[in-house]
């Protein structure tokens, strides 16, 4: 009984699928404009081209089509029955209605079939002012609903996995989250039971929704039906400033809008960008600025004094590292693999000016991903280890023979960047025996971390968020940061910490600002010739991809 | 009339082979598989003018006419005998007393189709009936008129019986594919359509019980014998199921166009008890219902039926007569199919329990002004706008129910009660 299409059965209704099969040139007109388009495109996607957004719920671009909710119901010539948008392939001549008074009519119908076993508890939702049921109502049907009999109830603030969590009575079973689940993760734990209006959305009994993706279904959600546990009851929406920035987990790169409040990170939302991830975010992402921001800031520069470190002046701070690593040469300098393109190659041009006697390294640890990790995450939680390295912060064979030659106590100074080495691994000991071998060892960082409180000078410095510049995708696209929240003070940015060094160290350089360090880096490394930092835009820049491959 | 569907029912034992056999059967199959090609198959069928009976009545050898011949996937033929519409129980009788017709009208048209997989959907809770379809299935493998090289004529063809679990909607033939396939009794939206797209993605053919178990007689007597019978658009005969306030209950063969009320006065020997009758639903519960008034012209054909402003559907003729509460039978209704949605699309989802509680509401005396313009305005706005016709099926007979027995619901509305006594609003 097997056949040979099982195994794509799944597809065989996405439009990605259909595109492939057919790329011929169409035309027809939607509200009387004319849409050149191609074969195998639906009504929704070709008016999506010229800009007309059909009201829907369940479509999803990256999802097969279930053409349940109905709300992308329009009028197509010569058809008696209105048709589904998003599943409606174009015809040459077609022409396609989308505000004629019948299809504004059924759009107010669905709306209020949508509604009648709907709590519309808005004001204790999270969804609000987010929820695509508020702003459709807004924009299509401005009514009181008819329906006056008892609502039906279902399952309230139902823990799904650690990270989201269900309420029956929101969800419009648009079947979403569970394509997702079938089609992005292939991990199927949603499925929907039940009949009639007493569908809802369920777990398989014995499974967790704790899959690497989880979260995501939280932002295709279109309602208030799943929630992020996380982000949930801490802002309301309309509270958040957005700022676009790129994901500091891992080298994959993923493109996010930093969402905060009262100068806080509250959460990370995906931007699309189909070159890099699409519409998604994985879950160690999506939560890493826990982990990247916060807790007891530094804003004062430290200096080892008798009995210990001591607050000092930026100036005495700047000058005693100065004079400490010169007099500790063969030097080590170890950066994060977080810190921008721009704070990268200042701090190769700053060690090198301090001795050409020295190693630099990017932190960077590999470790094996599960198929659904693969999907997106790459194996490291170095986001910027390739742009810094093509900056200069790289020496010959890698971490590696770099870490060797600190254990065998090659190097006497040492400069450590945005890490805490103690916390790298289990072997805590012998890595504090080796930091107190060091005649000298600064650390750069924004908390007083283990490896900090080793430090003869600890420089105060500036998190996620706080910064702009660029990070150098694992597949070599260069894409831009932005600054989000507003460094304490006391604090400076890592560039203008090296830009004093470098002055200090009598070397002067004409740049200062993230944007005018990546103009002359552009100019010195070659990978990133005629690169200017304006046109990295909101979508990044393929390296050796020219403009073909930006978005 | 000659009958064509329960030609082989009052034999004793007609479910077995050997009775099915005494009386001609599998003659016209072997004669199909050997000396008939499919092509020319599926152009006696188009001839014969032989319509689904599974309610839509779409030509049977068109459908089979949409499949592409070239496809390199399987093929699939599926028998529908999910019979759930309500006053609907003719398939079961057939199921139940000529098994082995339904089984070679299936072979045919799988061969028609060139299908090598055949499947029986049969509804769950009609167990009798499918624990006798699978004996007649191993009594005609056995015989070699199913499996490989079926009678030394190179064609295979494989027949699975499949028991659904007892839902309406796994009746409408994309639902019943879902739910072989394995998966939840949804129907698909459309397009793509079975005839390329069906079961597991393959091209796939789905037809009524009543209409495959045609199939052998037509191929035996011939398509014209077929056709000279019925009306000029509605070919052949039909079953009815009569239920409801009527002498003489039960499933009737009738030829097309046959007079309706002709057919209820005397072959059915009219309503009981002296009783008036007060509305009859030709063609199952999901049809509207026609008044007295209605139903004096009208013939047991699709067009006329049609034309008196309901449809033939399955030809479940459900009667009431002038006892009835008009409001209890419209939130019967009502009821099943707010239970039988599969609640996949909005509209319907949450359309058909709103009016299910409205028509509630009305029954117990708790009917509002307004409350009948609200169930003529839902049923409009669910009709036409659903994945699957279930929406109209339960949106049609909603709104005829107010339409043609308006005074009788406001009466309800404003004395909070029902007012039929012996048979006239008191
Ligand atoms: C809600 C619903 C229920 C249905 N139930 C049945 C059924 O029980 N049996 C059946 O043969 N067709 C049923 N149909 C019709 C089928 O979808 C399909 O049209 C039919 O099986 C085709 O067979 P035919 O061409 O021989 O009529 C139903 C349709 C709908 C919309
Ligand atoms: S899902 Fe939307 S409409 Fe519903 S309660 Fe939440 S915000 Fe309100
Ligand atoms: S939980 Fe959200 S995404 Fe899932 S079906 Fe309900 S509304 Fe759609
Ligand atoms: S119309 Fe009703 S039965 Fe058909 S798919 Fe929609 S909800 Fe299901
Ligand atoms: S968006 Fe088309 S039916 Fe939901």
């Amino acid at each position: 009984m097997d056949c040979w299409a099982g195994p794509l059965l799944q597809y065989s209704n996405t439009p990605i699928f259909r595109h492939l099969i057919l790329m011929d040139p169409i035309k027809l007109t939607i509200d009387g404009k004319e849409v050149a388009t191609t074969k195998g495109k639906t009504v929704i996607e070709a008016a999506a081209e010229i800009g007309i957004d059909i009201p829907h719920y369940c479509y999803h671009p990256k999802l097969s089509i279930a053409g349940n909710c109905r709300m992308c119901l329009v009028e197509i010539e010569r058809m008696p029955k209105l048709q589904i948008a998003c599943n409606m392939p174009v015809v040459e001549g077609m022409s396609v209605l989308t505000q004629s008074p019948k299809v504004l009519a059924i759009r107010k119908a669905v709306m209020e079939f949508l509604l009648v076993n709907h709590p519309l508890d808005c004001p204790i939702c999270d969804q609000a002012g987010e929820c695509w049921l508020q702003d459709y109502y807004m924009q299509h049907d401005l009514q009181g609903s008819r329906f006056q009999e008892r609502k039906e109830h279902d399952r309230k603030r139902e823990v799904f996995g650690p990270n989201v969590v269900f309420d029956g009575e929101r969800c419009i079973k648009c079947t979403r989250c569970v394509r997702f689940f079938q089609e992005v993760t292939r991990t199927d734990e949603l499925s929907v039971v039940n009949r009639g209006d007493h569908s809802t959305i369920a777990l398989f009994p014995g499974t967790v929704l704790d899959n690497p993706l989880s979260g995501n279904v939280v932002d295709i959600c279109p309602v208030g039906a799943l929630t992020d546990r996380d982000f949930r009851f801490k802002v309301r929406v309309w509270y958040l400033q957005k700022t676009s920035s790129i994901c500091p987990g891992c080298s994959t790169g993923c493109n996010v809008s930093v969402e905060t409040y009262q100068n806080r990170i509250a959460r990370f939302k995906p931007r699309i960008n189909e070159a890099v991830n699409s519409h998604w975010l994985c879950d160690e992402g999506r939560y890493c600025f826990h982990d990247l921001t916060g807790g007891e800031r530094l804003t004062t520069p430290m200096i080892r004094q008798e009995g210990g470190l001591v607050p000092t002046t930026w100036e005495r701070a700047l000058e005693a590292m100065l004079s400490g690593l010169r007099g500790a040469i063969p030097l080590a300098g170890i950066l994060s693999g977080r810190n921008t393109n721009e704070e990268a190659f200042l701090f190769a041009k700053l060690m090198k000016k301090l001795s050409q006697d020295c190693a630099l390294e990017v932190l960077y640890q590999e470790r094996e991903l599960s198929e659904v990790q693969k999907i997106l995450m790459s194996p490291d939680r170095s986001p910027n280890f390739r742009g810094a390295r093509e900056m200069g912060v790289s020496s010959n064979g890698g971490l590696e023979p770099l870490m060797r030659k600190l254990f065998d106590g090659h190097f006497s100074g040492a400069y450590v960047v945005g890490e805490d080495l103690m916390g790298i691994n289990n072997d805590q000991d012998r890595i504090r025996q080796m930091l107190q071998k060091l005649s000298f060892l600064v650390v750069q960082d924004i908390r007083m971390t283990e490896t900090a409180q080793l430090a003869h000078v600890v420089l105060p410095s500036t998190q996620f968020g706080e910064k702009e510049g660029t990070y150098t995708n694992r597949n070599g696209r260069v894409q831009k940061l932005n600054i989000a929240t507003i460094a304490p003070e006391g604090a400076l940015q890592d560039c203008e910490i090296f830009v004093r060094l470098l002055d200090a160290a009598g070397d002067k350089v004409s740049y200062s600002t993230p944007v005018e360090v990546f103009d002359a880096l552009a100019k010195e490394v070659p990978a990133y010739h005629g690169l200017n930092y304006a046109a990295i835009g909101e979508q990044g820049i393929q390296l050796g991809g020219g403009e073909a491959k930006q978005q | 009339m000659e009958k064509v569907l329960l030609r082989n029912i009052d034999v004793p034992d007609s479910h077995t082979l050997a009775v099915y056999s005494s009386r001609g059967g599998y003659r016209p199959w072997q004669e199909v598989v050997k000396n008939i090609r499919p092509e020319q198959l599926i152009e006696e069928i188009k001839a014969s003018g032989l319509r689904g009976r599974g309610g839509a009545g779409f030509p049977t050898g068109m459908k089979w006419g949409f499949v592409p011949k070239d496809s390199p996937k399987p093929k699939y033929m599926v028998c529908n005998a999910d019979e759930s519409e309500p006053g609907t129980f003719k398939d079961r009788l057939l199921i139940e007393k000529d098994p082995h017709a339904i089984i070679e009208g299936t072979l045919m048209a799988a061969y028609a189709i060139q299908s090598h997989t055949a499947f029986i959907y049969i509804r769950g809770e009609l167990a009798f009936g499918a624990n006798i379809l699978e004996r007649a299935v191993d009594e005609a493998t056995q015989a070699g008129y199913i499996g490989k090289n079926i009678l030394g004529s190179g064609y295979d063809v494989d027949l699975i019986v499949h028991r659904g679990a007892g839902a309406y909607i796994c009746g409408e033939e994309t639902a019943l594919l879902s739910s072989l396939e394995g998966g939840r009794g949804w129907p698909k939206v459309k397009p793509p359509f079975p005839a390329t797209h069906g079961l597991f993605g393959c091209p796939t053919v789905v037809n009524n019980v009543e209409t495959l178990a045609a199939l052998p007689w037509i191929i035996e007597h011939g398509a014209a014998a077929y056709a000279a019978m019925g009306t000029d658009k509605s070919k052949g005969t039909k079953l009815f199921s009569v239920s409801g306030h009527i002498s003489k209950p039960g499933v009737y063969e009738l030829e097309m166009g046959y007079p309706l009320m002709k057919f209820l006065e005397e072959d059915c020997g009219g309503v009981p008890n002296g009783r008036r009758l007060k509305g009859v639903i030709p063609g199952g519960g999901s049809m509207p219902v026609l008044r007295p008034d209605e139903l004096e012209k009208v013939n047991l054909d699709y067009e006329s039926v049609q034309a008196a402003g309901s449809l033939l559907g399955s030809g479940g003729v459900i009667v009431m007569d002038d006892g009835t509460c008009m409001v209890r039978a419209a939130w019967n209704l009502a009821r099943f199919f707010a239970h039988e949605s599969c609640g996949q699309c909005s509209p319907c989802r949450e359309g058909c329990h709103w009016m299910e509680k409205i028509f509630h509401r009305i029954e117990q005396g708790e009917g509002r002004k307004g409350d009948l313009e609200l169930i003529l305005n839902v049923s409009g706005n669910i009709m036409g706008n659903t994945i699957c016709p279930f929406g109209d099926a339960a949106a049609m007979p909603a709104a005829a129910f107010v339409r043609k027995y308006r005074e009788e619901f406001e009466e309800h509305i404003t004395q909070k009660r029902c007012t039929i006594r012996n048979g006239v609003m008191e």
